[in-house]
Formats: structure tokens, sequence, C-alpha cells
């Protein structure tokens, strides 16, 4: 892993200035470390032909293989389901077999989490079902686990090689790696399966890159940009949030476009070097992601339990589930089809009647139309059954050829076990009162005409006359009288209707809750005209395969349902944190207690680090301000290339920084500390450069040449502390070690902390 | 010599067509504003809530609003000093105002809303001193018909949009004499820095999103100092002077106003009213009538005292518990523990030892006791146990349980005072404190949701295994024991600040808790730009429909998009002729630039907020940003016709020049001409019908007109 291949055709030949970066053909292994030295290859009079070079940077490797020892120490133990292992882990049975599922969360990490399971040769066979269960033989635990320690281990040698390319001294390179190599929360969450080290490793890989293609030129610049740029979509492919380094990216990558367009050149070539870069940075990651999915698609070809979630073609377009069940029905809805009509976005429901009415009056004094009650209804049932009737015609049954109803066309909505028809008038609904009624109704009560029309309104049509197909028809019931449409208002209805979901017709047309589909469909037969009618059915059936969608369209629906998922995430967990408690560390989060000792696993952070970083943030943030103003009053203090290195690390780290760490505040959801981990890896490399700015202004003036020896010793003195805090607080990195109520008091450095015990006796 | 003077007869020529083009204005805005002001006499759409609250500062009755004061005071003092008596109930839009005196204060919120306008016209010349780009913006705010519908009525927006402009106005008066160089302790710049910071300050005073403002003025400061610093041939303490000037009066002094506006509201309003219960025991110990005001109780907490509890929430109620069962099926049949925000009988409590009965002599209760709670009606004891909560299901279930205060060891709470040490005496009302229940490690708390009937939609009490609840604290309220000596609860009441700070504790929380249901149809932030849907002020006969002028909200919105275009193609060119060192361009069109980019960074301070915001919003929140957006588009377009007209022959180009912008203005006017109705009145058929008056005028399918 740690050298490179270099082919080459003799076109090299040495000029001095050029570092070995710039003559990469095509490497096979892009290096995360090279040699500083290429005193060696200066004498060497490279041949014609391929030629392969090894190069293995000493410094880097070592602090891989102390990282990988870290992070691979144990890793089958604990064997227990430790905190989000459950979901992932679930997710992982579920490519094993096959099986369609629905998250909030791009597929990429928990693909390469099953790709390692499925290499280990995992079956799939284990129900993963509450946090604690032990895993059993068939589990390879350790392949799972293998892939987030790993990353995390390699995060180690690229953040080196990160502060290394911002032209910092190569001690401070090391400085950050040890402090990202002793984190117990970098630790922790890189030795389960869990995605944010995998997130966090494509993220800075892509970021070392792209740093390294702004700063070269022609062949090389385009190669950096390009495995950056696939990095970068890898990172956003893993965790959505990896989408702020992205950000990040494309805002370096604009910045040096915009220093280019103060160099004399042609505005040709600025043109046309500043659009390569944007096409590369657009294209490729969102190739990568797009291509993600389509893996994601492929591999889950069956249906499972999430795929309610999903609308009626796409379950339809699965094996088995719906499919199984929809496969040969008539595709186009006529007189006399028999429907069962889904709400299609959102909650899934299907449009549901039974013979109870409306209460004449509410609880809050309104009254009511006192008819039929229509409802949505989450479960399957006899009474979701409506059969379409042309308002002219009297006969049920269907005609040879079916009268297919199409986009426009005004047609009753029959209940089948009550036949009455849909309806609506000005009456308020029973819980949403801006809303219209809708009820089921005869034409009983005089005083009360029949307003039982509905337009078809067809919302994915491809011609005004389209036919209204089931399965794949979004439509859109709208009410003649009142130009109303149908929908499904959100709200539950009291017991009296049976805690059943409200059905409105409200004004608003264009709402996502008005569109619904047909999911079953069978045309009604006649009994005389038994023969002819199974001959129309059979004319009409959809051959006997599954329903296809093209990938862009289940693409574009399952992208449309991971935007519009509201995540139903406990509010009030107990181990849930605010952003603005995370700079402090004021809460850990409890992963796992072992069921029969105290040892426990916590994601906490290493708190001499998380402390000097805050401080860190506050020291860099005053010298940007005071550089600033003392530059205003034309008082350079830093000479040109230092100065460079400064405003190019507080646009890299300290906006990266806070790129990560302010959306958070603005996000209504249940947080946890885990989603601090991006910005803190920025926080950390901050941290080693404030050091090595401090270091910088020290040995810059010859009298001060005790106070950088003193600085140094002070560093090397916190360094030792970090190493320990981080000894004594690995035990809850690694749950192997019991841990008694004392050791868990000498742990709790602060009092927000909550360690588990268990009770005794 | 005559050149002199034909310098000065333009100047007099110019400084004349000044007066009589905002005098113009003024004219225009006077008609439009009050033209038909009093109509509808009835109540229209928000009137509801700010005649209410008028009517409840006059009665001096305390309620509860999430916006801060000073806007409704205003509407109070108006409706006051022209006779209105408060006693009009408000209770819905379209009651009719009968014999009320509600025009003293709709015309008091008209002429504030009037007063933006020549308030926009100065602004925008300050911002460019040229009175074509002032002309057109000031026209285009004038002549459109939501903002004419929206400060029409008794609404808060009126109120704030009128000191917005003088925020807005006074910012860029303070650049100008910055530039002028005027010293910066001089009568002239304190004065207006003065103006400003009590503009800002009143801003805020009236609804939240005034913060806007404020880091509108805080931004044009900040870069009003950077320039003074640039200067290298002043030294720095002039700006050091200028930075103490603007802390005092743009900071401290805003700070000292808005506190001063609170100390108005809580003074006036000293009455106990409906907003009582949202507050602490504390609170309404302030207030007349509230059974707390000038009531007495010991000071400190015996064993053997009678109490009531109450929770620390906000609009949290007392502990509670009555003669009713939980219902089969939601945990043990034994007696409901509610939290209930009337004061009753059932919420008293008796404080008893963990292990004795009777207790002899006085003995205080301290944190870390063991403590037992008896319900005095019912003797039962407060009890928890391991069975699901009716609601919440991760917490535990707490019941009234045992006999005549017998029960059993599931009845052992531990008192711990919040923030306090082991041992500390538990006071009457100041004590924060925790039930800690004692075997199974849970704490008391109330989750505030509500129980169905059988709980008569009491508020559900549970006990929750995560200690950290922010929930779980409540506060004795009553005490009753006969054997202390009683103090006044005045020594409870809280001092001003305390109340200050309370009161904007309990608005956030109200704030963040206008969140839309689920389904509901609430407005979004896209839909605002592009007048995508209106608001009815009032409906039945006469219908009022808040509605843009869309020809003035598109041609706005196409100028965003210009401005973003140009900007973005003149500093590449800047760049650029940095690169082959050529002089950077300065001078008017430069001017221009730089106002626009102000007015443009207004409108993104003003709207892009709101998508990040995740609680109920409306339409109306989008007029702040339309002030800002309309200037832009004045301002740009004289920008763009300078820029046109120079590629032109000078006769050519100002014949264009002239040209264009005639047809702008009228335009502008013939619509206005033509949606007034939107704000003036409407009746008949609805826009969609033929024979409506408002027939054609309905070009997106949303409106609802």
């Amino acid at each position: 892993m740690y050298f490179e291949f270099v082919t080459k055709d003799g076109y090299l030949t040495k000029n001095d200035k050029t570092t070995p970066d710039e003559y990469i053909g095509d490497s096979k292994e892009k290096d995360m470390c090279s040699k500083k030295d290429n005193a060696m290859e200066e004498n060497i009079k490279p041949p014609t032909s391929l030629y392969l070079r090894l190069e293995i940077d000493l410094v880097c490797a070592s602090l891989l293989i102390v990282a990988l020892i870290t992070r691979l120490y144990n890793l089958n133990e604990p064997n227990f389901i430790v905190f989000d292992e459950l979901h992932y882990g679930r997710y992982v049975s579920l490519y094993t077999k096959g099986v369609f599922f629905f998250d909030a969360h791009p597929p990429l990490g928990k693909q390469l989490l099953f790709l390692a399971g499925r290499i280990a040769g995992y079956d799939g066979n284990f129900t993963f079902d509450r946090i604690g269960t032990p895993y059993t033989e068939n589990v390879p635990i350790r392949a799972l686990r293998l892939i987030p320690a790993v990353a995390g281990s390699l995060l180690v040698s690229v953040t080196y090689r990160l502060m290394l390319e911002l032209s910092c001294y190569q001690w401070t390179a090391i400085l950050a790696a040890l402090l990202v190599l002793f984190e117990n929360c970098f630790l922790a969450q890189s030795r389960f399966m869990l995605l944010e080290s995998i997130q966090i490793l494509f993220g800075l890989c892509g970021l070392l890159c792209v740093i390294k293609s702004t700063r070269k030129t022609d062949a090389a610049s385009v190669i950096w940009l390009c495995i950056g740029a696939l990095s970068l979509g890898c990172c956003f492919s893993v965790k959505y949030s990896g989408v702020y380094t992205y950000f990040l990216a494309l805002f370096l990558v604009g910045r040096q476009v915009w220093r280019q367009m103060s160099i004399p050149k042609s505005g040709l070539f600025l043109i046309l070097s500043s659009l390569w870069r944007l096409a590369i940075l657009f294209v490729l990651p969102l190739s990568v992601y797009v291509g993600v999915f389509y893996a994601h698609l492929t591999m889950l070809p069956k249906a499972g339990p999430h795929d309610s979630v999903m609308t009626s073609a796409f379950q339809a377009s699965l094996q088995g589930g719906l499919a199984s069940i929809t496969r040969g029905q008539p595709l186009h809805v006529a007189h006399g089809s028999q429907i069962t009509l889904r709400h299609t976005h959102g909650r899934t429901c299907w449009l549901h009647s039974h013979a109870h009415v409306y209460p004449v009056r509410y609880t809050d004094g309104r009254g009511s139309s006192h008819q039929q009650q229509v409802t949505c209804y989450s479960f399957k049932d006899v009474n979701n059954w409506w059969i379409v009737k042309r308002p002219d015609q009297v006969s049920l049954s269907v005609a040879h050829p079916p009268d297919a109803v199409r986009h426009g066309d005004v047609v009753q909505l029959l209940h089948g076990i009550t036949s009455r028809a849909l309806n609506s008038h000005d009456v308020a609904a029973p819980v949403s009162p801006q809303s219209q009624e809708v009820s089921c109704y005869i034409d009983y009560n005089v005083s009360m005409p029949a307003q039982n029309l509905w337009r078809v309104d067809i919302v994915n049509r491809d011609s005004e006359d389209a036919t209204w197909d089931s399965i794949r028809s979004m439509v859109r019931l709208v009410h003649v009288d009142s130009g109303s449409a149908l929908k499904f208002s959100g709200r539950q209805l009291p017991s009296w209707g049976f805690h059943q979901h409200e059905v409105v017709a409200d004004k608003i047309l264009t709402h996502q809750d008005t569109v619904w589909n047909v999911e079953e469909h069978r045309y009604t037969k006649a009994e005389d005209r038994r023969e002819r009618e199974r001959e129309i059915v059979t004319a009409e059936m959809i051959p006997t395969t599954v329903t296809q969608l093209t990938f862009w369209e289940k693409f574009a629906e399952l992208q449309y349902k991971m935007i519009t998922h509201a995540p139903d995430a406990p509010h009030g967990h107990m181990f849930a944190s605010e952003p603005a408690e995370w700079p402090l560390l004021v809460r850990s989060i409890a992963y796992w207690l072992s069921p029969n000792s105290n040892a426990q696993i916590h994601l906490i952070g290493n708190l001499v680090t998380w402390y000097t970083g805050t401080v860190s943030v506050f020291l860099f943030s005053s010298l940007l301000i005071v550089y600033a103003l003392r530059q205003r009053r034309a008082c350079l203090d830093l000479p040109p290339k230092a100065s460079q290195k400064f405003y190019d690390a507080a646009y890299i780290l300290f906006l990266g920084y806070w790129l990560h760490y302010l959306p958070y505040f603005f996000i209504d959801r249940t947080l946890f500390l885990h989603h601090y981990l991006p910005a803190y890896i920025f926080k950390i490399l901050l941290l080693a450069f404030v050091a090595d700015h401090i270091y910088y202004i020290l040995q810059l003036s010859k009298k001060s040449r005790p106070l950088t020896n003193l600085f140094i010793i002070s560093i090397c003195i916190w360094m030792a502390y970090v190493v320990l805090t981080f000894k004594k607080f690995s035990v809850l990195n690694y749950g192997t070690t019991d841990l008694t109520e004392n050791d868990l008091m000498n742990l709790r450095w602060k009092d927000t902390w909550d360690f588990i015990l268990h009770k005794k006796g | 010599m005559s050149n002199k003077i034909r310098k000065r007869n333009t100047t007099n020529d110019s400084s004349k067509i000044w007066w009589v083009t905002f005098g113009l204005l003024c004219g225009a805005t006077f008609v439009t504003r009050f033209y038909k002001v009093l109509e509808p006499d009835h109540v229209c759409w928000d009137e509801t809530h700010f005649g209410k609250m008028a009517s409840w500062y006059i009665n001096r009755t305390f309620f509860f609003d999430v916006h801060p004061p000073l806007g409704k005071m205003l509407i109070a003092l108006s409706g006051k000093l022209t006779g209105y008596d408060g006693t009009f109930p408000f209770e819905k839009p379209g009651d009719k105002y009968e014999n009320a005196k509600y025009e003293g204060m709709r015309i008091f919120c008209t002429t504030l809303g009037a007063l933006v306008i020549p308030l926009t016209f100065l602004t925008i010349w300050e911002m460019t001193k040229s009175l074509e780009s002032t002309f057109i913006g000031t026209v285009l705010l004038l002549c459109d018909v939501g903002f004419l519908t929206l400060n029409r009525y008794i609404l808060l927006d009126p109120i704030l949009l009128f000191f917005m402009s003088c925020s807005i106005y006074g910012a860029f008066k303070v650049r100008t004499l910055t530039e002028e160089g005027l010293q910066p302790f001089s009568i002239r710049m304190l004065a207006w820095q003065v103006f400003l910071g009590a503009a800002i300050a009143s801003t805020i005073s009236v609804k939240f999103v005034g913060l806007f403002i404020v880091l509108f003025v805080g931004l044009r400061t900040i870069a009003d100092l950077w320039n003074i610093l640039g200067d290298l041939e002043k030294p720095v303490s002039l700006t050091i002077k200028h930075l103490i000037g603007r802390t005092v009066t743009l900071i401290v002094w805003p700070m000292i106003l808005y506190v001063f506006f609170f100390w108005i509201h809580l003074t006036v309003l000293s009455k106990s009213g409906n907003g009582d219960g949202f507050y602490s025991s504390g609170f309404q110990a302030r207030l007349e009538g509230n059974s707390l005001h000038n009531a007495s109780a010991p000071r400190v907490l015996a064993y053997g005292a009678q109490i009531t509890l109450k929770n620390h929430r906000t609009g949290g109620g007392y502990l509670h518990s009555h003669h009713h069962l939980y219902p089969a099926g939601t945990g043990a049949r034994q007696q409901q523990v509610t939290t209930y925000t009337h004061k009753d009988d059932n919420n008293r409590w008796l404080v008893k030892p963990f292990d004795r009965e009777i207790v002899s002599g006085v003995v205080i209760v301290r944190s870390g006791d063991l403590v037992r709670l008896t319900h005095v009606a019912t003797g039962r004891n407060l009890h928890s146990h391991r069975e699901r909560a009716p609601l919440t299901t991760k917490h535990m279930q707490v019941t009234g349980y045992g006999e005549d205060g017998i029960g059993d060891a599931n009845d052992v709470w531990k008192v711990v005072i919040s923030g306090g040490k082991d041992g500390e005496e538990v006071q009457t009302v100041k004590s924060k404190l925790m039930f800690v229940h004692y075997l199974q490690a849970c704490i008391l708390t109330t989750t505030g949701k509500q129980l169905p009937k059988w709980g008569y939609e009491q508020q559900e009490v549970a006990c929750n295994p995560n200690l950290r609840d922010k929930n779980a604290l409540w506060n004795v309220e009553d005490n009753v024991f006969e054997d202390l000596p009683k103090v006044s609860f005045e020594v409870y009441a809280s001092g001003f600040m305390e109340r200050f700070l309370e009161s904007h504790a309990v608005m956030f929380q109200g704030n963040a808790g206008l969140k839309p249901k689920e389904g509901e149809v609430t407005s979004q932030p896209w839909q605002w730009p592009i007048n995508y849907r209106g608001q009815f002020f009032s409906g039945s006969a006469h219908r009022i429909y808040l509605l843009g002028n869309p020809v003035v909200w598109w041609t706005n919105l196409v100028f965003l998009a210009i401005f973003f275009v140009v900007y973005t193609v003149n500093s590449i060119r800047q760049k650029r002729a940095e690169a082959f060192g050529k002089p950077i361009q300065t001078g008017k069109e430069y001017d221009l630039l730089n106002a626009a980019c102000w007015n443009f960074m207004g409108w993104a301070l003003h709207y892009v907020p709101f998508w990040a915001m995740g609680r109920v919003l409306y339409f109306h929140h989008y007029f702040p940003a339309l002030a800002f957006s309309s200037m832009l588009t004045g301002i740009l377009t004289e920008y763009l016709l300078k820029s046109i007209s120079s590629y032109l022959s000078q006769e050519l180009g100002r014949t264009v020049y002239h040209c264009a912008i005639g047809v702008i203005i009228s335009t502008t006017v013939y619509s206005f001409y033509m949606f007034s109705p939107l704000a003036y009145g409407m009746s008949g058929p609805l826009a969609h019908e033929p024979n409506s008056t408002m027939a054609g005028l309905k070009w997106l399918e949303s409106w609802e007109f």
C-alpha cells in the first residue's frame, strides 16, 4: 500500500525544479505517503521503458501501523450488537438477501460493510433485534467491523499528508496525526460498524487531492482533481453530511479560479481552465452518487418490510410483495372497474369507508352531515374496494371493449360493500374544519342534493387523453361542484372514527397529499356474461412480468422519498445532545453495556485535546482579526509566504470547521455527539496548525530562543497528557475491562457524563 | 462669473425638482393610503389579535404573546388617546365594530405605514443622491398593492416597517456623515446615531424579525469603521473614537430602550389576566387579582405542611389527583395522577417523612430527604412502579396508592433541590425541586401530553428514568403550616430583571412552539418572491386580499437576477483590469452598484433566514425584504439605463433613457390602478367568473380572489 508504481515512457527528462509528484503519469495506486528526498532519483538516468518506483514514507507508515494496532486490537470484542450496528447490521443482512429497504442515508457505506461481510461469507441469517444481543457464530463480526477500522487507521496517515500539504513543519504534521491517533472518539467510532470514519476518510482524502490539484498545473492537476472528485463523491454517498466537505472543495477550487483571474493571461484560457475544473467537480461526484444508487437498486430486487414507504408502482417493480398480488390485473381503469385507491406519498393507507356515520355533533359544537364516514385506513380490508362508474350508465359491468376512463373524465366512485357514492359538500371536515367533509352518500335525504361527481386529473400523464392506469397513474380526484381535491389530511379521527385517518376535500389542489393511485384492480363481471368477461380480462392482462420502472424513475422516487422522509427519531433520547454542547463535550453516548459486568463502551472524546481544540479556535479567530486589522493599517506582520500559508489554513481548516458545524444549529432533529466528528477533525488540524504558527512566530526572532524551547517542552508535556488521557479512557472504547463503581467515578470527569452501572444484587 | 450663476441656477433648479418630486410622492402616498381607510368597518384578519391585545393593555390585564410589546403598546396608546375604551371583544375576523372607536387605531397604523414611503424616498436619495433611482424605487413601493393592504390595518406590520425604514434611513445618513468626515463626537453625528439606535431598538421591540435589521445596521457600521480604519492619513485613534461613539449609541442605548419598553409593558399590565398560567409562581405574585398576590405563607417547608406543587415547564400545571382510576389496559388500575392548570382542592398534598406518619415539632424538609406525599382529598400516596405510563411508554406510570396515607416502599421519593447542596432547606416558591423515586431511580415529570377523556384531558404525569429531564422541576406554591411564621409573598415576587428574563424565555418557547401540524398547509418561503399566493384579510361582501402587485413583484424578481449577473460580471472585469494593471473604475456607476449591493444584502438578510426556520410562516413575512428589493430595482434600473445609453449617441441615449423611465413609471402606476380593488375592497363574483370586476386579472391559478 505504501509504495507507488509509476509507469513511464521515457519522456522523463529531469529538470531540477520538478518534485516527484509532478511527473506521475498513470500511477496505479496514488500515494498517500511519498518520500521527501528525491536526491536518489536525481542521479539515476531513467530507463526508457516501464519502470517501477518504490517509495516508503517511514513516518507515515509507522503512524499507520500504530493506528492499525489500536483500531484492530480485539476487533471482535465485544461480541454483541453495539449501538447503531443494530441498523447497519440489519441493512447488511438485507443486502445479503437482496431485500429492498428504505433508509434516509445514501447507501455506499452500507454497501462497503456488506462487501466485507460477503467476502467473509456472512449469510444474512442473524436478526439484529436490539442493542446488546450477542452475535452468533455465523456473523463474521471481525470482517464486518474491518472496513471502518481500516478507514479509521488510514485517517491518521491522511491527516499527516494533509498537514504537510498545507506546508506545515513535518513535526506539526506528526503532531496532528498523533492527535487523531490518540483521540478516543475516533477510536470508538472506528471500531464498530459505523459509517463516520469512512465518511471522514473519503472527505479528507478528497480534500487532500483537491488541494494538491490547486497547487499543480497541467496533467497532474487534472489527475489529482479527478481522484479528489471521486473521493468526494464517495464521501457524500456514505452520509449526506459529507456534502459539506464537497462544498468546501468547491469553494477551494472556486478560490483558485478567482485568483487565476488576476494573472495576465488570455480570457479564453481562463474560461477553459475554470470550465474543466468545474466540470470535473460536478460530473464525477454526481456520477459516483448515481452509480452507487444504481448498484443499490440492482442489489435489492426483492420486496421487503420497508416497501410500503414507496409508491405502488415502485413496490410492484420489486419481486414478491405487491407485485405478486397485482400481477395479471387489468391495466386500464374503466367503467365498472373495482379498485383500491392508495394514498401515494407519505403514509401508506387506502381510501376506506364503512357503515358508520359521522356523529351529529362534534365535541367542539360543530355539526356534521351525519353521513357515512370516509377515511384512509392503513390496512388491507374488504372495505377498501371502490367501483368506478360513469354517471350516465346504470349497469356496473365492464363493457367490451372496456370503456377506459381518461384524464379529465368525470366519474363516480361507489363503495363496494355499501354501494354508496363518494360525496363531498360544504360541511366542515371533522378534524380539519378548514376543509370540506367527504362522505359516502345515497339520495335518501332530500334536504341535501348529492354532489358525487369527481373529475379524474392524472398528474403524471403523457398526453391530454391519457388513460387511467392501475398502479402507474397518479390521480387527483377533483370534486366537480366545489373544485376541491380529495386529500389525506394527516390527522387521525377520534374514537368514533376508529382512529383511522381523516380524508377531506381541500381547495388547495397541488398538495402532495391529494395524489392517489389505483393499487389492486379487477373488472366487475356480470353473472350472465361470464364467459365473455373472462375473455376480456385475459385480453387486457398485463403480461405476467413485473411492472418495470426504469432506473431513473426509481432513482427519482427514492430521492424524493429520502428528502421528504421525516425521521421519527424519538425526541428526548437519553444521550441526545445539542450543537451548542459539543465544543465542551457536555454529553457522551453510551454505546453498549456488557450484560454480565460493568464493562461498557462510550463515545467520548479525549478531553485534553477537545478543550485545547476549542481554545485553538478562539486563538485562531483572534489572530485572524488582528492580522486583518493590522493589514488594513498597512502593517504586514508576516512575510508573504507565511501569510499565504496562514490564509490557506484559514480557508481550509477554519472554514471547514464551521462549515461542518454551523448547519447543525438549523437542523430540527435529534442530534448526537457523533454528528460533530466531521467538524472535529478539522478542529484538531486547526489546533496543530495554531501550534505550528506560534512556533513559527517564536523562532522568527533570535532573542526568543529560550521561549521557543519552552514552547516545545510544553507541547511535549501536553502531548503526554493527551496520551495518558487516551489511555485512561480507552477502557471505554475497547469494552473488555470490567469497571468497578470507583473506576467509573474516576472516569467521570464531568458531572454531565452518564455512565451506566448494573444494580447490585 | 456667468458660469457660476448658471451652476447656482441648476442647483436651484434641481433642488426645486427634488422638492416637487418629493411633494408629489407624499401627496400620492396620502391619497392612496387614506382612501377608504375606515372600510371595512369590521375586524379584518389579525386585527382580532392585536385589537384584543390593545384592549388588554387599556384594561391593564396581563396576557401572553410571542411578540415583544412595543407595537401593541403603541396601538393601545393610540386607541386610548382617541377614545377607545377597551371594551370591544375583537372576537373573530368579520365582527362589526358598531360603536367601538376603532378609527383612531387604524388611522394611527395607516399613518405609520404611509410614512414608510417618504422615508424610502429619503433613504434611496441618501444612498445614491440620484433622483431617478429614488423616484423609481419609491414609485414601485408606492404602487405595490400588497404593501398598501398590509399597512392599512391594526397590525404590527405597519409599525414594524416604519421603524425599519427609519433604521435604514438612519444607517445611510450616518454613512454619509461619516464619509463627509464629521467628527465622531460632533452633535450632528451623535444625534443621528442616537436616532438610529432608537430606531433599531424600536424595530426589534415590535417583532423579533427586527433582529435582521439590527444585523444589517451592524454590518453597515462595521463597513464604516473598516473604511475609516483604511484611511491611512487618519490616526487609529479616530477609528477608536468612532468605535466608542457607536458602541454607546448603537449597542448600549438601544439595549436600554429595549429593556425600558419591557419595563413599561410589565408595569402597565399589573392585573391578573389570561396569561398568568404561562409564568412562574414568583411572576404571578406580582399580578393583582392573582391568588398569589398579597398572599402569605411560611418561608420554608416543614413536615406536615399541606402544599401545592407547580411544574416549571411553560404553562405547567399543578400536581393533581382525583377519585378516578387509570382505565384497564393502561398500567395498574390505580388512582390517576395528572397535572392540572387550574387551582383546585385536589392539588393539595401533605408532606411526610418516609418512615413516620406524624412528626412532632417543626422539622424542616431539606434537600436529599426521603419523603412521601399524600394526596389530601383521597388519602393516597404519590406512587410509581414498573408499569408503562399511559401515553409516554418509555416512562413509568405514576399513581395514587395506599389508604389513609399507608402505602408501600414505592411511595418514597427523594427531594433534591436543583442546583442546591444536600441539606439545604426547601423554600416555598424559590426552590426548584426534583422528586427522584427511591426504588426505581426515575424522576417525577410531566410530559405535557393531554390524556384522553378518561383523564379529563388533563396532562400526563410520569416518572422518567432519564434524570436529566428538563420538565422535572417543581416548586412549592401554597404552603399551609400553622407553626411557622408566615411571610408575605411579596418576598418571592420576582424583581424586574427576573421577570424580564422570564418573559423572554416564555416568548422564545412560544415562538419555537409555533410548529406547523402534520398535513397543515403553510406558506413556504419559495412562494413569496413569485407572489404565489396571497392571504384573505376580509371575506364576504367586502373582500380584501393581501397580494402583491404582480408587475412590481416580478420586476423585482427579475432585477434580483440581473443584479446577480451584473455584479458578477463587474467583479470579474475589475479583477481582470487588476491583472493588466488598468485603473479600477470609480465614480457614479460604482456608487450605484455599491448601493445596490447593500440593498441586495438587506434583501438576503430578510429573506434567506426564513428557509431555515421551522416555525409557521406567513406571506407577510416577506414584506421587509420587498422594501429592499424595490429599492434595489430602482437603483439598478438607473444603472442599467445609464450603461445602455452610454453606448448610444448622446441624443439617442437621452431619448431612450427618458422613454424607458416613462414606460416603467406608467406601467407601474397603471398596474396599481388595475389591482387596487384588492386593497380597497372587491365585491360581486370571484375573478374566475366572467362578469367579475376583476375578470382577466387572475394571472395565476393559485390566486384566490
